[in-house]
């Protein structure tokens, strides 16, 4: 077991140095990240135990994939599978149960412990084969694959724009027309497998402009309810909706861009922080839209052959 | 025609592809045989422009890989898409107006499940689906026959006959000698980045017994198995 661990260790090394974060920085900079984002949940949100319980319950069942604990259940017997598994989970829960504890909150971090050994009990294997219908079947992937995942997020805005208007909050419109942009920005955040984009029969520039239609096109589908009823019902605030949704479109085409400026691999660290300073002070996207372009036809060009 | 000069391969200070030379023509279908890590994926990934070489890959065509359908060893798939979206996909990749793809489900796959769900043969020849429906010139096949039951053997050894027929060229990689006798007009054997040996048709019994001389020898023996 004590190799096991050891061997998780040395994989979030890894994970880090492949990241392009130094382990001594990433050491230093995840606890602070870590406790500053809490601090936020609790000082900014009324139901702060509950939020971050689940982003804590969220965190630790990615644990629960089956395929990597059918490998566990192949190596260990029950016993030592079952100790492993809990000491797992509750080593992975440990930064929010010290913080629960930090917030004297120690029957919540205790009720949060107790489900999350609890989930280690459950076995996530379905042998269900349903298939989500997508309506973006004929153009795969970013969206067919997005949409099946996040499906539920359609209704919870088409919803919030439906209170919006019967409200008369503009706000909450708005909110809920970037709440689409949120998630389609997500589709684009994990880079696919190069044989998918070699397999294109267009030049790097055309692969890009392909790729961004499609995305705004999807995107301004899937926002048109809210876009058309918060148009009529807050005719006067349409110039800052129009404002918002260049905002989406831009963000969009900059995760494009960003994302295959470092293909094949993932995104690295200074492109995530470039695209998290774009969100302090969007203007800036005028350069870096530019930037990621410019390098994204760069690494494309070695699969698209130019 | 399919030109290949001088490839070589590092990676990193271990060279894993020699100055490889092989003409590749229309209408002919050849095999690459050698044991694991003889580098045939690496030549097939070089060919297609998967990685880069030094050497010179030339062919009649402007652009090679728009006319290349390439099947890898384990294909890989999204989470989340349908085998009809995957082959939908690689069509719309190479703007190919695919219609009825349920009628062109030689093999039965369930094409409205994930494809992620499915087993390694069914891959495999749902990937080998989506190539053909591509409407390329040359494939390259790696390790076709890999986890795919007898049934589906034979169709994918028709499958290559009739790309023959409508001269294409197909470069093939498999285990199973009899597949490659079956289905190649010439054979290349692969040791430690090298093409040691070229065979003809005629010798391929010959070549056969020749891999299993310098693949096998008396490396059982050494397991002392009682």
């Amino acid at each position: 077991m004590k190799e096991y661990f050891l061997l998780q260790f040395k994989m979030l090394n890894r994970r880090m140095i492949d990241f392009g974060l130094p382990l001594l920085i990433g050491y230093t900079l995840l606890p602070f990240v870590f406790i500053l984002l809490s601090k936020y949940v609790f000082e900014k949100t009324e139901f702060a135990n509950y939020i971050y319980g689940v982003l804590a319950l969220s965190f630790v069942s990615k644990l629960n994939e089956p395929k990597r604990n059918d490998f566990l259940k192949s190596i260990f017997n029950k016993d030592k599978y079952t100790k492993l598994r809990v000491l797992e989970n509750l080593i992975y829960c440990l930064p929010f149960t010290l913080f629960l504890i930090y917030k004297i909150q120690l029957s919540f971090s205790l009720i949060l412990n107790f489900f999350v050994i609890l989930i280690t009990f459950f076995d996530f294997s379905t042998n269900l084969n349903v298939t989500i219908p997508s309506p973006f079947s004929k153009k795969p992937y970013e969206y067919t694959v997005g949409f099946r995942k996040t499906f539920y997020i359609f209704p919870i805005a088409y919803f919030l724009t439906y209170i919006s208007v019967s409200v008369g909050n503009f706000n909450l419109g708005v909110f809920s027309m970037l709440l689409i942009g949120l998630t389609c920005f997500s589709y684009y955040s994990k880079i696919e497998n190069e044989y998918f984009v070699w397999n294109y029969n267009l030049s790097s520039k055309e692969f890009l402009i392909e790729k961004t239609k499609t995305c705004l096109i999807y995107f301004t589908l899937l926002s048109l309810p809210i876009i058309i009823a918060l148009s009529i019902s807050f005719f006067r605030e349409i110039d800052i909706l129009i404002v918002f949704l260049l905002l989406c479109y831009s963000y969009l085409t900059t995760i494009i861009f960003a994302k295959y400026s470092s293909f094949p691999n993932e995104m690295n660290m200074s492109q995530i922080i470039l695209i998290g300073l774009s969100f302090i002070f969007p203007p800036i996207l005028l350069m870096f839209i530019p930037l990621f372009y410019s390098q994204s036809i760069k690494k494309l060009n070695t699969i698209l052959h130019d | 025609m399919i030109k290949i000069e001088k490839i070589s391969k590092f990676y990193g200070k271990k060279q894993v592809l020699n100055s490889i030379d092989l003409e590749f023509k229309k209408g002919k279908i050849y095999g690459i045989v050698g044991e694991n890590g003889a580098g045939k994926t690496t030549l097939f990934r070089c060919i297609s422009g998967l990685e880069n070489y030094k050497g010179n890959v030339t062919s009649d065509f402007k652009k090679l890989n728009d006319h290349l359908g390439l099947l890898l060893t384990e294909p890989f798939f999204f989470s989340k898409i349908t085998g009809k979206e995957y082959i939908q996909f690689l069509a719309n990749a190479r703007q190919i107006k695919q219609s009825n793809i349920e009628d062109k489900n030689i093999f039965d796959l369930p094409l409205n499940q994930y494809a992620a769900n499915y087993s390694t043969g069914m891959k495999k020849k749902l990937a080998l689906t989506a190539i053909l429906l591509q409407e390329n010139d040359v494939f390259i096949l790696d390790e076709p026959f890999n986890g795919v039951d007898i049934q589906s053997n034979l169709i994918i050894t028709e499958i290559i006959k009739r790309l023959k027929e409508l001269e294409k060229t197909v470069i093939i990689s498999s285990h199973i000698f009899s597949t490659l006798a079956d289905t190649c007009d010439e054979i290349y054997l692969m040791k430690s980045g090298e093409i040691i040996k070229k065979v003809e048709q005629v010798d391929f019994n010959k070549l056969e017994n020749e891999m299993k001389e310098i693949t096998v020898g008396n490396r059982i023996d050494k397991l002392e198995l009682k």
